[in-house]
C-alpha cells in the first residue's frame, strides 16, 4: 500500500503543488479537453438535428415516450450525489480523509447538475418553449401545475444546483485567496482577488466561514436527499406499473450515492494522474473511498431485492409481467448488465489488494457507472414497452443514433466543465489539506512525546 | 330506425342549411359562384398557414359572397362515387371548399352514415396526383386538340371498330353514353367491373325471378351466410351495416340475431359472426343442400322436386366432402327451423367457382326451403327509366373486349372508370391486346395503369366537381316503401380545382355535338342536358304540382329523386331442374393450396388506392398498413416453416408474387389469402409500388354459366424467400390477446345477458 | 400577483376528485360503445382523420409507432382459455395456436377514455392537459412543452405525440390536400401532445347555438364524428347529467356509475348487464362505458 499524506509536508509546498495545476496545462490536459469538446459536439450536432426535424429523431415513439434522455438525467442526477455526501456529511462527521478530495466530488456535483438539466430540455419537444414550467407570474394567471412531480423535479434541481454551486465557492474561498496571493500577475490575480472576497484570514473571518460553510452543509444534506427522492415520485408517483414502487425514494438515493461514488473514484485516479497529485490524493483515501463505496453498493443491491421480491409476492400482476419481461425479454442483457455491473462487480472491491490497485479499482469504478447508467434505463424503459394495456404493447423500439449522440456528448460536455474548472479553481483544497497535516503533525509529535491519543 | 339523426343540418329543401342559423340562399347563385366561377374562390380556402403567411386571400366579412360566411359551414348533398352502392352523402362545404363528406340521414341507402371509403372520397377529390390536362402520349395539349383528335381518329371508323369500356353505369351520363353509341353506330359498349356479384345476379334471376332482390337483414332472426361479406364490401355495405345493427338489437320483436358465417377466409363478416365456420373452398352449395336435408329430418316439409336434388347431399356425406362436423350440420339446422324467419345469402366466397352459379342456387334453396323468400328477399322495384337504369358490371365484359382486342378488331377504344391494365389476370394478356388498338382514349382522374398506356388521356372532374346522376344497383328503401326507387343526383360542391378538368357527361355531350350538332347544341354545358332531362319528367318524378324553380332546387337540395319504382315480383318457384353439384376437387400435389384473393373493405379492387387516409387505415383483421400480405393459417405456416414477417412467394400456375406471410387462424388450413387493390404500377405517389398485385396471377378458370372469372379456382403453392421483415401493423406483440387482463375486450354468452330492454 | 391570488387560482384550476366535486352542474359528456355491434370497419377513425386534422404519417412512421389516429381499432381473438399463467415477453411469434376464430373476431375502439380523474392530467408539469367544466379532459395544444409524461401516465396509452412537423417538413398534406383541412381547429406541430378530444370544436358550436338560443343543450344537438359516420351506430354520446340523453339513459339502464370504480355487475355473479368500463379499478373514472360483445352459443 502506497502511503498516506506526509505529515511533515511544507504548507509551501501544498500551495505549490496546487497551484501548479492551475497553470501551465501538461500535453494530456489538452488530449482530453479536445476530446471532451470534440465528443461535445457530437452531441450538440445531434441535438441541432433532433431541434430541427422534432423529436421523431430520436426514435422514440407511442408508448415509448421518454427514452435515454430520461435515464441518463437520472443518472447525472445521481451522479451529482457524491460530492454533497463526501462534503458535507464526513464533514460533519469530521472525517478527514475527505479533505483532499471532497473539492472535486463537489465541482463534479455542480456539472452533473449542470448535464442533467441539459437533459431535462433535449427531452422537451418544444424545448423553446421550457419556460412554461417556471412559475413567473403571467398577466394569465396561468402557472404551472404544482402537481406535478416533474415541476417539483425541476424546482428541486434548480435549488439543489444552486446551494451546491453556492456550497462549493464558500468552501473555496480560502483558496482563492491563496491563489491571489501567490499567483503571477495577470487576469487571473485580478479574478481571485474578486473571487476571495478580501479574504484575509482573520479569525473573525475563520469563524464566520466555518458557521457558514457548517450551516449551509446541514441544509445540503436534506436537499441532497430529497432531490432524488423527487426524481423518483417521477415514477414512484405515476401509476405505471414497475414505476408505482413504494422503495423509490430510497432506492433511488441510494443509486445516487452509489453512482456518485464509482465516479469520485474514477476522477480521483484521473487527476491523480493528470495533475500528478499523489501526494495527497492517495492511496489510504481511495481505499476508505472504496469501501464506502462497497457498503453503499450492498445497500443499493439489498434495495433491488427488496423491490423484486415485494413485486413478485405481491399480487400486482402487472408489475409482475413488466419485471419478468424485464428480465427475460429483449431488454434481458441491460437488465442482467445492470445486476452484473452493479451488485457483482462491487465485491472486486472486499479484495483487499485490489481496493488500492488503481488499475483495477478504475475498471471496476467504470463497470459500476455503467451499471448505474444501466439501471436507469431499465427503470425507464421497460414499463413502457409492457404497461397496462397489451394491446399497445411494443418490444422493438431501439434509440437512435442521434439519442445516443447527445447521451455520448454529454460525457463531453461534463469532462469539458470539469477540466476548465481544474484550470481556475484549485481542485485540491489547499487549506484543508494545510489543517489535515496540521492535526497529523500533532498527533505524531504527540505519540513522539508518548502522549496519550491524538486527534 | 335511424338514430342520432344531424336533423338540423340536413337539406331537405333547395336551401342549404348553414351550421349556426339556418340561411336562405338561393341555389342557383351557388351554383354561379362555385359551379362555373368558383375556380378563383375554390382556391382561395385557407391552408393550414395561409393567413399567416399571408400568400392568400381572406374571405372578406365586408364584401360577402354568398354561400361563403366565413366560419360557417353549409352542407349540400350529392351520391357518392366511391362504390356502385350509391350512399347519399353531404358535403360540408366553408369558404367555398369541401371539408368533410358526412351521410345523408334522409337516404334510404346510408341513412346519414358513411363508409371509411366514402369518407375518403374528399381525398380522391384533393388528391395531389390528379390528371389537370388533357395529355397526348403525356404531353399537355387543349381540350380543344384533344377533342378535334378523337374526331379525326373516328373519321371513316366503322360502329363495330369502336368500343367503350367503362365501369358500372347509371343515369343521364350513361343515357348520354348509350345515345353517343348510337351516334358511333356501335354496339360494343363493355361494362367491365373487377369485383362484382355477376354470378349473384345470374343465380338470383333464376332462384327469385330477379337479379338483386332487397335483403331484409334487419327482419331476419338468423343471418347464414355463404361468403357474403355485407358487413365488409358486398354490393351496398353501409346500407347492410345499418340493418345489422338492428339485427343484432336485443330490444327487437324477433329479439337478438344470430349471424352464422361460412366462408374459408374470414371476413369482416365473419368477424362478427356468432358462428364462424371454414369449410372446404368451394363446398358451400353443398352444406346448403346438405342443410336442406337435415331440415326434412328435422320436420320441415320439404317440396318433393327440391328432395329430389338434394337427396344425395346427405349431411354424413357432406361432413365428409365440407370438413364442417355433423353436429354443427345438424345444430345449424335445427337453429333455421326454430329461428324462422332467416335470411340465407350467397356472396363471393362462395362463387368464385367453376361452379359457382350452381353454388349460389343452392344457397338460394334454401331461402325457398325455409320459407324466406317473401320475407326477408324481397323484390325490389325497378327504375320506370329503362335508360337510366344502372347496366352492371361483370368481368365476362372484360373477356369480350379483350377477345375483340386480341383480333386488332377496334381501332378505337375509349376507357371510363375501370383499370383493366392493372385487373386483368396477366394471363389474359389484356394490356398487350390493348396496345393492339389504334387508338386509346382514356377518361382519367389519375394516371392509372390503363391511362398510362392509353393515347389520350382526358382528365376528369372528381366526384366533388361533376355533374351526375345515378341509380343504385341495390335499391334499398324507406320502411314500409317496398316499391320504392331513386334516383340519386352528384353535384359540384365546390369549383373546380384545375380549370381544365371536365365531367364525363360534359365529355361526353362534346362529343356528342361532334356527331349530332343540330341535337346537342341547345346544351350549352351537361348541366342544361341534366336539368332539362329531369324538366321535362318532373311530373313522372312527382314534381306534377310544383313550380319549375322550386323543383329543380328542391331536386339539388335534397340530391334524392324519388321514383315510383316498377313493381318487381319474386318468384316463390325456383328454376333447379338439371342443377348438380360436382364433387370436391382434390389438391393438385404441386399447387396444393387454394388462393383466396380477398376484398378489403377499403381498399376494394384497388381504385382508391392512391387516398392515404385509406392506405393508413389498418385492414381489420390484420390490422397491417401500408402493403398487402399474405395470410396462413399458424397450423399450415408451422408445416411450412414460416413465420410472420417471413417475405413468401405464392406461385400459381399463372403467376406469382411476393408478399408478407402473416399468420392468421381465421382461414381454411388448405387456403392463402391475399387482398385485392395492392401493387399498383402507377397511380399516384400513395397507390405506386404498395403491395403486390393478387391479379395478375390468377388462373383463367371461369364459371361455367356466366363465364365470370372463378376468383377462388386458383391453387397455389408458397415457399420462403429467405427475406424477413418486421409487419408494418397496429397490433402489437400481444396479437390482440388480452394476456392476463381479462377486462378489455370483454365477451359474453346471448343467454347470459338480458338484451331485452336496452335502450 | 399575490400569493391569494396564486391560492385562489390554483384551486379553481385544479378540481377536486369527481365524487367530491360539483364540476358537471349543466353537462358532462360521455359515451357508450356497444361492443356487439361495432363491426370493426373504421369509418369512426377515417372520420377523426377528417374532422380533426389527422396527419397520415407513411409506411416508415407507422413501423417506429408514431402514427396519430386518435381512435384505434383494436381487432381481439378468443383464446382458448384465458391463461393465468403466460410468458409475457414471448414474442408471440407462434402464439396464434391458441386464438379461436371460430366465434370469429372482436373489435374495440379505443380513444381517449376523457377520464374523470385523468392520469395524465395531474402529472403535466404546465398543466396543459386538463379537466373542463364539462367533464372533458382538454389537451391545449399551445401549452404543451412536450414533455410526454402525461402519455407516460396513461393507462389506455391513447395520447399521440407529434414526433415531427408534419405539417411543413413531413409534407404530410401536400398540395392541394390542405384545402380539406378543418379550419375549426389547428393543425399541430412538432412537439406538442394530442389526443381525442371528444370532438371540442363540435360540442363547442352546439353548447354556443343552444346558449344564444338561450335553451340547454338537448340530446342529438351534437355527434362527435366518430359516431356520426359509425354504419351500426355502436356509438352513443351526449350528455350525462341529461336524463333524457340516450348515453345517460345506457349507463343508468347498465348501472355504471361514474364515481364508483366497482359496479353492479361486477358485485354480483348473475347480474343480466353488459356495461363495463375499461382499467376501472385503476380509478381514472373513465367516460366511456362499453357494452360487452354478445355471442350465441346455440350455434
Ligand atoms: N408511490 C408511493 N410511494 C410511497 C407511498 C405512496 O403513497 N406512494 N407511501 C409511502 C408509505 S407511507 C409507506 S408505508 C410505504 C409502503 O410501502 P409498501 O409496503 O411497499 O406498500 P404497498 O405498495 O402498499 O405494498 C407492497 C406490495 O404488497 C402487496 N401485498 C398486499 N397484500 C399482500 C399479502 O398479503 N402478501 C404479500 N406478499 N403481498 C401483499 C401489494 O400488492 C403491493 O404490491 O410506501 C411509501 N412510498
Ligand atoms: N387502501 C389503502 N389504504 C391505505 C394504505 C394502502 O396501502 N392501501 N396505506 C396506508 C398507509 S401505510 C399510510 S401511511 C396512510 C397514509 O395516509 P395519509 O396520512 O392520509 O396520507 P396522505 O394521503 O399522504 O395525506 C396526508 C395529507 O397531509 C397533507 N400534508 C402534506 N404535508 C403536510 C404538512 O406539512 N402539514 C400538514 N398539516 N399537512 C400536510 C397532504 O396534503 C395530505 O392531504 O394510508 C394508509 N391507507
Ligand atoms: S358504401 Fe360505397 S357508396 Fe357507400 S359510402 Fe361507402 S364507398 Fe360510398
Ligand atoms: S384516457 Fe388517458 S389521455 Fe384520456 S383522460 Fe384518461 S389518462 Fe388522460
Ligand atoms: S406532453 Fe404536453 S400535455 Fe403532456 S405532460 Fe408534457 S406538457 Fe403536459
Ligand atoms: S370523439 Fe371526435 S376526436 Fe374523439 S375519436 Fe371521435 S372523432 Fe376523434
Ligand atoms: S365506425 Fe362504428 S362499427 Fe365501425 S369500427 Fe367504428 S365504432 Fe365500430
Amino acid at each position: 500500500m502506497g502511503k498516506d499524506i506526509r505529515e511533515d509536508i511544507a504548507w509551501a509546498q501544498i500551495n505549490n503543488d496546487v497551484l501548479k495545476s492551475l497553470e501551465n496545462p501538461r500535453k494530456l490536459y489538452w488530449v482530453i479537453l479536445f476530446a471532451a469538446m470534440l465528443v461535445f459536439s457530437v452531441g450538440v450536432g445531434c441535438e441541432i438535428y433532433q431541434y430541427n426535424v422534432g423529436l421523431g429523431a430520436a426514435n422514440m415513439d407511442n408508448p415509448h415516450m421518454w427514452g435515454l434522455y430520461i435515464a441518463t438525467f437520472i443518472f447525472w442526477i445521481g451522479m451529482s450525489h457524491s460530492g454533497t455526501l463526501l462534503s458535507a456529511i464526513l464533514h460533519l462527521m469530521h472525517a478527514d480523509w475527505r479533505k483532499p478530495i471532497y473539492r472535486f466530488a463537489e465541482a463534479m456535483t455542480t456539472f452533473s447538475l449542470m448535464t442533467a438539466g441539459l437533459f431535462v430540455m433535449v427531452h422537451l419537444g418544444r424545448l423553446w418553449q421550457f419556460y412554461y414550467a417556471v412559475p413567473y407570474p403571467s398577466e394569465r394567471w396561468t402557472w404551472p401545475n404544482f402537481q406535478s412531480p416533474l415541476l417539483w423535479d425541476a424546482m428541486a434541481i434548480f435549488t439543489y444546483l444552486s446551494s451546491s454551486v453556492i456550497f462549493l465557492y464558500i468552501g473555496s474561498i480560502p483558496d482563492f485567496a491563496i491563489a491571489r496571493d501567490n499567483i503571477h500577475p495577470g487576469w487571473r490575480k485580478k479574478l481571485y482577488s474578486i473571487l476571495a472576497l478580501g479574504w484575509e484570514g482573520t479569525d473573525r473571518q475563520w469563524r464566520n466561514f466555518r458557521v457558514t460553510y457548517l450551516t449551509v452543509a446541514c441544509f445540503l444534506i436534506p436537499l441532497a436527499v430529497s432531490v432524488h427522492s423527487i426524481v423518483a415520485s417521477d415514477f414512484a408517483m405515476s401509476q405505471q406499473p414497475g414505476w408505482h414502487v413504494t422503495s423509490f425514494p430510497p432506492y433511488f438515493v441510494a443509486g445516487a450515492l452509489y453512482s456518485g461514488c464509482a465516479a469520485i473514484i474514477t476522477l480521483f485516479i484521473i487527476l491523480r494522474y493528470v495533475f500528478k497529485f499523489e501526494e495527497y490524493m492517495t492511496l489510504p483515501i481511495l481505499k476508505k473511498t472504496v469501501r464506502l463505496t462497497f457498503a453503499i453498493a450492498m445497500v443499493w443491491t439489498y434495495l433491488n431485492c427488496i423491490e423484486f421480491t415485494a413485486t413478485w409476492y405481491s399480487h400486482d400482476q402487472v408489475a409482475k409481467d413488466v419485471l419478468i419481461q424485464k428480465a427475460t425479454g429483449p431488454y434481458a442483457p441491460f437488465f442482467w448488465g445492470m445486476i452484473f455491473c452493479g451488485s457483482v462487480v462491487p465485491f472486486a472491491m472486499m479484495v483487499k489488494k485490489w481496493q488500492t490497485s488503481i488499475p483495477v479499482m478504475f475498471a471496476v469504478s467504470l463497470l459500476l457507472n455503467v451499471g448505474m447508467w444501466l439501471e436507469r434505463w431499465m427503470i425507464v424503459a421497460p414499463t413502457y414497452s409492457h404497461g397496462y394495456y397489451p394491446w399497445t404493447w411494443d418490444h422493438n423500439q431501439w434509440p437512435s443514433l442521434i439519442q445516443w449522440g447527445i447521451v455520448f456528448g454529454s460525457f463531453g460536455w461534463f469532462t469539458l466543465l470539469f477540466m476548465v474548472f481544474c484550470k481556475i479553481v484549485p481542485s485540491v483544497s489547499m487549506y484543508e489539506v494545510k489543517e489535515m497535516v496540521y492535526h497529523r503533525s500533532l498527533a505524531k509529535k504527540k505519540e513522539e512525546l508518548g502522549l496519550e491519543g491524538g486527534h | 330506425m335511424i338514430e342520432n339523426g344531424f336533423d338540423e343540418t340536413t337539406s331537405h329543401s333547395a336551401k342549404p342549411q348553414s351550421e349556426g342559423q339556418a340561411a336562405g340562399y338561393n341555389r342557383r347563385d351557388f351554383l354561379k359562384t362555385l359551379g362555373w366561377g368558383g375556380t378563383a374562390v375554390a382556391l382561395s380556402g385557407c391552408g393550414n398557414t395561409s393567413i399567416e403567411n399571408g400568400k392568400e386571400t381572406v374571405v372578406s366579412y365586408v364584401e360577402p359572397t354568398d354561400y361563403q360566411i366565413p366560419s360557417i359551414g353549409v352542407y349540400y348533398n350529392s351520391t357518392c362515387a366511391q362504390c356502385d352502392a350509391g350512399c347519399n352523402i353531404m358535403g360540408r362545404v366553408r369558404e367555398g371548399r369541401v371539408l368533410k363528406l358526412e351521410g345523408n340521414p334522409n337516404s334510404p341507402v346510408n341513412r346519414g352514415k358513411l363508409c371509411g371509403l366514402g369518407q375518403a372520397g374528399v381525398q380522391a377529390h384533393y388528391n395531389p396526383d390528379r390528371v389537370r390536362q388533357p395529355l397526348l402520349k403525356g404531353e399537355a395539349i387543349t381540350w380543344d386538340k384533344a377533342l378535334g383528335l378523337i374526331a379525326e381518329k373516328l373519321n371513316g371508323v366503322k360502329g363495330e371498330e369502336v368500343a367503350f369500356l367503362t365501369g358500372t353505369m347509371s343515369g343521364h351520363v350513361r343515357a348520354l353514353l348509350g345515345n353517343y353509341m348510337d351516334a358511333l353506330g356501335s354496339k360494343n359498349h363493355f361494362v367491365y367491373e373487377a369485383v362484382s356479384p355477376a354470378v349473384e345476379r345470374a343465380a338470383n334471376k333464376k332462384m327469385y325471378g330477379v337479379s338483386m332482390p332487397r335483403y331484409r337483414i334487419d327482419k331476419a332472426k338468423v343471418v347464414l351466410s355463404f361468403g357474403a361479406d355485407f358487413l365488409g364490401a358486398w354490393i351496398s355495405p353501409v346500407n347492410f351495416s345499418q340493418q345489422y345493427a338492428q339485427f343484432r338489437k336485443g330490444s327487437r320483436p324477433e329479439g337478438r340475431g344470430v349471424l352464422v358465417q361460412i366462408e374459408p377466409k374470414m371476413s369482416l363478416t365473419g368477424a362478427n359472426a356468432d358462428r364462424w365456420i371454414a369449410a372446404r373452398p368451394g363446398t358451400e352449395g353443398m352444406l346448403a343442400l346438405a342443410l336442406i336435408n337435415a331440415l326434412g329430418t328435422a320436420g320441415l316439409s320439404i317440396p318433393t322436386d327440391v328432395t329430389a336434388v338434394v337427396k344425395d347431399y346427405t349431411p354424413e356425406r357432406v361432413s365428409l366432402d365440407t370438413g364442417v362436423s355433423f353436429e354443427q350440420i345438424n345444430r345449424l339446422a335445427k337453429l333455421l327451423k326454430e329461428r324462422s324467419p332467416s335470411l340465407i345469402l350467397a356472396g363471393g366466397a362462395a362463387e368464385g367457382y367453376a361452379h359457382g352459379t350452381q353454388n349460389a342456387m343452392a344457397i338460394a334453396l334454401l331461402n325457398h326451403v325455409l320459407g324466406n323468400v317473401g320475407k326477408t328477399v324481397e323484390a325490389a322495384a325497378g327504375v320506370p327509366f329503362p335508360q337510366i337504369a344502372p347496366i352492371p358490371g361483370s368481368r365476362s365484359a372484360l373477356t369480350a373486349l379483350g377477345n375483340g382486342l386480341a383480333s386488332g378488331k377496334y381501332k378505337v377504344v375509349f376507357t371510363y372508370g375501370a383499370n383493366p391494365v392493372y385487373s386483368a389476370p396477366a394471363v389474359s394478356k389484356f394490356s398487350e391486346n390493348f396496345s393492339k388498338a389504334g387508338f386509346k382514349v382514356a377518361f382519367a382522374q389519375y394516371l392509372d395503369e390503363t391511362a398510362l398506356a392509353a393515347d389520350l388521356v382526358l382528365p376528369l372532374d372528381s366526384a366533388m366537381e361533376e355533374w351526375a346522376t345515378e341509380v343504385p344497383e341495390y335499391m334499398a328503401a324507406p320502411e314500409g316503401n317496398v316499391g320504392y326507387a331513386q334516383l340519386s343526383v352528384r353535384q359540384p360542391l365546390m369549383g373546380r380545382l384545375y380549370p381544365d378538368t371536365r365531367g364525363a357527361g360534359d365529355i361526353l355531350l362534346a362529343l356528342l355535338k361532334q356527331r349530332k350538332a343540330d341535337e346537342y347544341k341547345g346544351f350549352e354545358d351537361f348541366y342544361a342536358y341534366l336539368q332539362s332531362a329531369i324538366m321535362k319528367n318532373k311530373a313522372a318524378l312527382g314534381g306534377a304540382d310544383c313550380a319549375d324553380d322550386k323543383f329543380w332546387n328542391d331536386t339539388l337540395g335534397s340530391a334524392i329523386l324519388p321514383l315510383k319504382g316498377v313493381a318487381g315480383s319474386i318468384s316463390a318457384k325456383p328454376a333447379i331442374a338439371g342443377f348438380a353439384l360436382p364433387a370436391p376437387v382434390t389438391a393438385d400435389a404441386s399447387y396444393p393450396l387454394r388462393l383466396i384473393p380477398s376484398i378489403s373493405h377499403s381498399m376494394r379492387d384497388g381504385r382508391n388506392a392512391n387516398e392515404p387516409w385509406l392506405q393508413e387505415s389498418p385492414d381489420p383483421m390484420t390490422t397491417i398498413v401500408w402493403d398487402s400480405w399474405v395470410e396462413i393459417h399458424p397450423k399450415t405456416a408451422a408445416q411450412l416453416g414460416i413465420r410472420e414477417g417471413d417475405i413468401v412467394e405464392v406461385t400459381s400456375k399463372s403467376g406469382s408474387i411476393k408478399s408478407q406471410a402473416y399468420l392468421f387462424p381465421g382461414i381454411h388450413p388448405d387456403a392463402v389469402s391475399v387482398p385485392m387493390g395492392y401493387g399498383h404500377q402507377a397511380m399516384g405517389r400513395y397507390a405506386k409500388g404498395v403491395g403486390a398485385n393478387v391479379f395478375a396471377m390468377l388462373d383463367p378458370v371461369y364459371d361455367k354459366e356466366t363465364g365470370e372469372l372463378a376468383y377462388h379456382e386458383t391453387s397455389v403453392k408458397i415457399s420462403k424467400t429467405g427475406e424477413r421483415i418486421i409487419i408494418v401493423k397496429e397490433e402489437g406483440p400481444a396479437r390482440g390477446s388480452q394476456v392476463g387482463r381479462k377486462k378489455i375486450a370483454v365477451k359474453v354468452s346471448a343467454d347470459k345477458v338480458d338484451l331485452s330492454k336496452e335502450v | 400577483m399575490s400569493v391569494s391570488n396564486l391560492l385562489q387560482n390554483w384551486s379553481t384550476f385544479r378540481h377536486e376528485h369527481p365524487i367530491n366535486d360539483k364540476p358537471h352542474a349543466e353537462i358532462k359528456w360521455a359515451m357508450t360503445i356497444d361492443l356487439d355491434t361495432c363491426i370493426g370497419c373504421n369509418a369512426c377513425s377515417v372520420a377523426c382523420y377528417a374532422e380533426n386534422n389527422l396527419p397520415v404519417v407513411g409506411k416508415e412512421k407507422y413501423a417506429h409507432g408514431q402514427s396519430m389516429h386518435w381512435i384505434r381499432i383494436e381487432r381481439y381473438w378468443g383464446e382458448t382459455e384465458v391463461k393465468e399463467e403466460y410468458d409475457p415477453n414471448s414474442n408471440f411469434d407462434m402464439v396464434q395456436q391458441d386464438f379461436q376464430a371460430d366465434q370469429g373476431a372482436q373489435f374495440l375502439p379505443m380513444l381517449c377514455q376523457q377520464c374523470e380523474a385523468a392520469p395524465c392530467e395531474t402529472v403535466c408539469p404546465v398543466g396543459a392537459t386538463n379537466h373542463t367544466e364539462d367533464g372533458l379532459n382538454s389537451q391545449i395544444y399551445n401549452r404543451c412543452i412536450g414533455s410526454r409524461y402525461c402519455s407516460a401516465n396513461c393507462p389506455f396509452k391513447v395520447r399521440y405525440f407529434n414526433w415531427w412537423n408534419y405539417p411543413e417538413q413531413e409534407n404530410a398534406w401536400p398540395e392541394p390536400l390542405p384545402l380539406q383541412l378543418n379550419p375549426d381547429l389547428t393543425v399541430r406541430t412538432k412537439g406538442v401532445m394530442e389526443k381525442c378530444t371528444f370532438c371540442k370544436q363540435r360540442t363547442y358550436t352546439a353548447r354556443n347555438n343552444a346558449r344564444s338560443e338561450g335553451r340547454p343543450v338537448h340530446d342529438g344537438d351534437v355527434q362527435t364524428a366518430c359516431q356520426q359516420s359509425c354504419p351500426t351506430n355502436a356509438i352513443s354520446f351526449g350528455n350525462l347529467v341529461d336524463p333524457e340523453a340516450r348515453v345517460a339513459k345506457q349507463w343508468e339502464q347498465q348501472q355504471v356509475d361514474l364515481a364508483k370504480e366497482k359496479q353492479e355487475k361486477d358485485e354480483k355473479a348473475d347480474n343480466k348487464l353488459r356495461g363495463y368500463r375499461i382499467l376501472e379499478e385503476l380509478r381514472p373514472y373513465p367516460s366511456i362505458m362499453y357494452l360487452e360483445r354478445v355471442r350465441e352459443s346455440a350455434v
